[in-house]
């Protein structure tokens, strides 16, 4: 049994007069029978941190801080005592595959060198272990005799690993084990990570592939510039991330399991260097810089501070820039942020709303964490476009509390309702009408400025105008931005209106049914707009939706309203795939053209029940009598308010 | 629409020949005094002389020149119109931009005051105020206008409040505009079409009003308007002098509401909402 603990482990490579720092302060540990997987972008320092258990790293690497295997001490031992660990208890699966091998030497003769170099046993058995080890790969067993070059990319990597496993070792470092593999192969090789974990090894996994992250792996360890963002249980990856890095990676990833449009993160960084600034006092200031594609490095600036995550973050406030950030623990996640993770942007609790007699919203509460998309669906006269105007902020509800950015909404509202109006967008259903027809483009778009006094001149008014427009892929010629409304057709007048919504920077934007009016194409237009813009901005969205086909696009979470309650909310693909409310399978049957299976009730019953009873086929005598409390699947994600919930 | 309007204005015929009514009108205003060559106060000329080099349309009864007088009552009854016709204009937009933004006891009491200002015959009020209390003209164009102003209201009454409730004013709501806001910058220019019509059929009635007044004699009998012209060539009607003095005044009072009224006309063809064509 071996555990190896890494603390406060920097890793420092000299490039020329400057340095890159590959890792910082990294502190981990890896446990017998355990996965635990790292995951980030390229550069993030994965594989410096893979290279430094095996003490690997080139001689201009300078490494701090301490790697335990056991009581034994890596960092800085010697290459002899590096070498009676390397690979008898410590083996490692490089990335790149063929590279690794030396093409003049035949397959099986690499595999059984570990063996025959630490004299474990004699060459004739080397050779038959070797072989053994080939072929519990699944390997032909001629292919032993092959040289690197005649094997494909599935067959070499499995060799890789046979040479790796060889020796049995305690702990294994896989580096990009899957990464040129087909599903099939994928599959075959994690079945025999899983073996060897089984098996009591250690193992770190080192990939980008977060499929395979969550499904195999224990834990999870998000790496960026070296820095370790999240710690957190594996099967939390898509569900439940709370630092927004984290967020951002899995919605970059084409996993099998979400239905979302790829996202991506804004911004880039490749490397942060590390170098010496001579201050005017004497002295000298050693400091790291974030290197990307459109930074460059310059001489005289101001050293970095705060969240090194901060100038790609979506929920980055004025603190991100200043403060130091620690690790911290939030529910059972590590989190590096200063905001305790994911926000929450905007949270409604129990609110209900009523026109006469008529409950519009029975009491609902509904939270949103910033940078995500919540879709709101369900039938006419749901209540959607009520909830979304209380979350607007233009309607009131008759009780309940409104909580955006942490602040009570009602009392912001009688405080200073300018304020607030600018840090919430609304697009309506109808452009024509959402404008006035004797406004120009510019004029409409200079609304909400004009409305706000920001004390802006007339040329920032322009700028702002202009930018809002170009963010909506609209003309800026003077051309454009005179014309009327009615010389517009709906998706450019709908683009109008949401850089409209957008031209007083808002942190949320609620847009009901934005694209209802608008032809297949545009509307598709509208939405990948929309979506860039949130991953851009890192916009808070309420997309209020009767189409589920949009929904599931476009939706993080999605929400599903019948007669002003909500039936089940939880993470799109989840709601989509497996729901767990009978209604929520109805709305996907009728959205498919089941029509069949579909029923339509035309009377309101206003009882104390479910409203959905007269048309399920679950219901029984509770079910009219009382509004079941939420059931929870999936950690709390997923709430189903269903007495007899599907599964 | 408002940018097709200049256009379809341009080519309506009732535009045209009210604009050309109207410039025409505007000249004698101005040039009036010029054109009178004598005092329309003087008396010192033959009295019912026929018309000559001299006095272009003769001389009345009073040994006035009838040129002077006539210009000098166009002047006076456009004054009149123009003074009742932007007053009431004035009044009826605030009232009924009153009643529509604020509704409730405020839109229910005012509503129920036009309907009683509507029902009541304003000619009637004006003769007895004329009678008792002698006021000045503009005194009582502006009682006029006090009585006339219910049309206007209710007519922008009824828009604003269609106004009010539709989406890019709820939009503006939501991006905090205050009230001032929205009725100065979404409501009052979307009612431009109704000001001009408002204007228009007050200032049309408030002429011919002053016509009748001072037709009536009610009027300071030194003040020149057409209506008196008229009624004091009636008096001479047996000689021949109906197309130098009773026909000027008649023809120019009909002119001037004839302008108005076509301007009107094309002006509510082209804006009035209702009977917009749809874009």
């Amino acid at each position: 049994m071996v555990n190896i603990t890494i603390n406060e482990l920097s890793v420092t490579y000299r490039v020329n007069d400057h340095m890159l720092l590959a890792l910082d302060q990294v502190g981990l540990n890896l446990l017998p029978g355990r996965i635990t997987a790292l995951v980030g972008e390229s550069g993030s320092g994965k594989t410096t941190l893979g290279k430094t258990l095996m003490g690997l790293l080139p001689e201009y690497a300078k490494v701090e801080g301490s790697v335990k295997l056991n009581d034994l001490e890596i960092v800085g031992a010697s290459e002899s005592g590096l070498n009676g660990i390397r690979w008898s208890r410590v083996a490692m699966l490089f990335q790149n595959g063929a590279a690794n091998l030396n093409p003049v030497h035949r397959i099986i003769d690499q595999v059984a060198e570990p063996l025959i170099h630490h004299n474990v046993a004699k060459k004739a058995e080397s050779m038959a272990r070797a072989q053994k080890a080939l072929e519990s790969m699944g390997l032909n067993p001629s292919l032993g005799r092959r040289f690197p070059h005649e094997l494909s990319g599935g067959e070499i990597q499995r060799s890789l690993l046979a040479m790796a496993l060889i020796m049995d070792p305690d702990v294994l470092i896989l580096d990009e084990p899957t990464a040129a593999l087909d599903a099939m192969t994928k599959a075959f090789v994690s079945r025999i990570i899983l073996g060897a974990r089984d098996n009591g090894k250690s193992i770190l996994l080192i990939t980008h592939d977060l499929d395979l992250a969550k499904n195999i792996a224990d834990d999870l360890i998000v790496l960026y510039l070296g820095q370790v963002m999240e710690t957190l249980p594996a099967k939390d990856l898509f569900h439940n991330p709370l630092h927004p890095y984290t967020l951002a990676l899995g919605r970059s990833f084409p996993s099998m399991e979400t239905h979302r449009d790829l996202g991506g993160i804004r911004g880039d960084a490749f490397f942060r260097v590390l170098h010496n600034h001579p201050k005017s006092n004497g002295s000298v200031l050693l400091h790291s810089h974030v290197v990307g594609a459109s930074q460059y490095h310059e001489t005289t600036h101001p050293p970095p501070k705060g969240c090194l995550f901060q100038p790609r973050c979506t929920q980055a406030v004025a603190d991100c820039t200043e403060k130091d950030v620690f690790l911290m623990e939030v529910e059972n996640h590590q989190v590096r942020c200063l905001r305790g993770g994911i926000a929450t942007e905007f949270h409604l609790e129990k609110v209900a709303k009523k026109y006469g007699n008529v409950t519009a919203l029975a009491p609902t509460s509904l939270s949103l964490r910033a940078g995500e998309i919540f879709c709101l669906v369900g039938e006419t006269g749901s209540g959607k476009t009520t909830l979304g105007m209380i979350a607007a902020g233009c309607l009131k509800p008759d009780q309940g509390r409104r909580i955006f950015e942490g602040r009570d909404m009602d009392r912001w509202i009688k405080e200073d309702y300018l304020s607030l109006a600018g840090k919430i967008g609304l697009v309506h259903q109808h452009p024509a009408q959402a404008v006035s027809h004797r406004f120009s483009v510019f004029d409409i778009v200079e609304e909400p400025l004009r409305i706000k006094k920001q004390g802006l001149n007339k040329e920032e008014i322009q700028k702002r105008v202009i930018d809002a427009l170009k963010d909506v892929h609209l003309s800026t010629e003077p051309e454009f931005i005179n014309r009327y409304p009615h010389e517009l057709n709906m998706g450019a007048l709908q683009r109008v209106c949401i850089a409209r919504a957008l031209v007083s920077k808002p942190s949320m934007l609620v847009a009901d049914e934005p694209t209802s009016s608008l032809d297949p194409s545009v509307q598709a237009k509208v939405l990948k707009m929309l979506l860039n813009l949130q991953i851009e901005k890192g916009l808070t969205m309420l997309f209020i939706t009767h189409d589920l086909g949009l929904a599931r696009k476009i939706g993080d979470r999605v929400g599903v309203m019948l007669k002003g309650r909500l039936m089940e909310a939880g993470p799109t693909a989840q709601v989509m795939g497996q729901p767990g409310h009978p209604y929520t399978r109805l709305l996907i049957a009728g959205a498919r053209g089941e029509i069949e299976t579909t029923s339509f009730e035309r009377e309101s019953s206003q009882s104390q029940g479910c409203p959905f009873t007269s048309r399920c086929d679950r219901s029984q005598k509770c079910c009219f009598l009382s509004f079941p409390k939420p059931i929870c699947r999936d950690n709390g994600g997923h709430n189903v308010w269903c007495h007899f919930p599907l599964i | 629409m408002h940018l097709n309007a200049r256009k379809k204005l341009a080519t309506d015929p009732w535009f045209i020949t009210g604009v050309a009514l109207v410039l025409i009108i505007t000249i004698l205003i101005i040039a009036g005094p010029r054109l009178a060559v004598h005092d329309p106060h003087d008396m010192s000329f033959q009295p019912l002389d026929h018309p000559s080099s001299q006095h272009r349309l003769g001389v009345n009864d009073g040994g006035m020149d009838i040129l002077a007088e006539l210009l000098f009552g166009i002047r006076n009854t456009v004054a009149f119109g123009l003074v009742t016709g932007i007053t009431g204009m004035v009044i009826g937009v605030i009232i009924g931009l009153v009643c529509a933004w604020f509704g409730g006891l405020t839109d229910n009491f005012l509503m129920r005051l036009s309907d009683i200002l509507m029902a009541v015959p304003s000619i009637m009020i004006l003769i007895l105020t004329a009678a008792f209390f002698r006021p000045s003209p503009a005194s009582l164009g502006l009682i006029l206008a006090a009585m006339a102003w219910p049309g206007t209201a209710k007519a922008i009454r009824a828009q604003a409040m269609v106004i009010k409730n539709s989406l890019h004013i709820q939009a503006a709501r939501q991006m905090g505009a205050s009230g001032s806001y929205i009725i100065t910058r979404h409501m009052m220019p979307e009612l431009f079409p109704l000001y001009l019509i408002g204007f228009a059929s007050k200032a049309r009635m408030a002429m011919f009003m002053e016509a009748s007044l001072s037709f009536l004699g009610l009027f300071d009998p030194s003040r020149k308007s057409l209506g008196m012209m008229i009624n004091y060539a009636l008096k001479y009607y047996y000689l021949d002098i109906w197309w130098n003095w009773l026909m000027p005044p008649i023809l120019c009072l009909t002119l001037l509401i004839m302008a108005v009224t076509f301007l009107a006309v094309s002006l509510e063809k082209v804006f009035d909402p209702r009977l917009k064509e749809v874009w």
